[in-house]
């Protein structure tokens, strides 16, 4: 079975376990007291979040290794993560106006974490236009590197901002140093969650890098 | 104790928005690849 189809597989295995995650979420799961059923946005506006800074930190290391390497997978897998990473951001950034709407009376504040996770929105678009603007592979190759770790730099910041600023938008309740504040029901419901969107990005990443690939053969051919 | 707000439509609209957007690229994908 060639990449491509494994990535098909993988996306689709995601897409219908994505189907049994909101079933879950909206039907099996309490809905909680102050916030309502808004604050199930959670399900999915957290495990978003999450692979959109991961997606940038993989991109970061496979551009350190590669720019030491110079082998052409890792560049390959930088611009499939990237573009993953894009669509999880713009999910982050949908779906949080969303919930901020009906929880905080406003779409959207110009606070740290907000305006952090826009302008690693814009990291990611600028990081495929770059790709898409220069012709040459090996130096398309190594500007993508550097703006790629610049990205990866940005993620520390954006996962601190809310520690390191007063924000509008909460802090942790999972990914921080003592236990995730919430009950077992919620927690199992996020962590299935985090495995499909896990699912998703490999299933699109797989496909992406198989699609970069094919077009590097036919430049070549 | 306050009531639960009664705010469901938003939770709809981001996993509709969420389902589209996920939808949208994996079509994009598939046809993207279909072209090759």
């Amino acid at each position: 079975m060639t990449l491509a189809r494994k990535g098909h597989w993988t996306t689709l295995v995601g897409l219908v376990l994505l189907g049994g995650v909101y079933v879950r979420a909206v039907v099996f799961t309490p809905v909680e007291r102050l916030q309502g059923p808004a604050q199930k946005i959670f399900y999915l506006h957290v495990p978003a979040a999450v692979w959109t800074e991961l997606a940038m930190v993989l991109v970061g290391v496979a551009s350190v290794v590669f720019l030491f390497l110079k082998d052409p997978r890792l560049d390959r897998f930088a611009e499939a993560s990237a573009e993953v990473g894009t669509v999880f951001a713009a999910i982050v950034l949908t779906t949080g106006p969303i919930w901020g709407k009906t929880v905080w009376g406003t779409w959207w504040a110009w606070d740290a974490r907000l305006t952090s996770t826009l302008f690693l929105f814009f990291l990611y678009i600028g990081y495929l236009l770059l790709r898409g603007a220069v012709v040459d592979a090996g130096a398309r190759a190594r500007y993508a590197a550097v703006l790629g770790i610049c990205g990866m730099a940005l993620v520390p910041f954006i996962h601190l901002s809310v520690y390191l600023f007063r924000t509008l938008h909460p802090q942790p309740i999972i990914l921080k140093p003592s236990a995730p504040s919430l009950p077992q029901s919620m927690l199992v419901t996020w962590l299935l969650s985090f495995a499909v969107f896990t699912v998703l990005y490999v299933g699109f990443v797989m496909q992406r890098y198989a699609l970069g690939r094919a077009r590097e053969e036919g430049d070549r051919a | 104790m306050p009531d639960v707000p009664h705010n469901a439509g938003y939770m709809v609209a981001a996993y509709v928005t969420t389902a589209l957007i996920l939808l949208a690229y994996a079509c994009s994908l598939y046809r993207r690849a279909a072209k090759r």
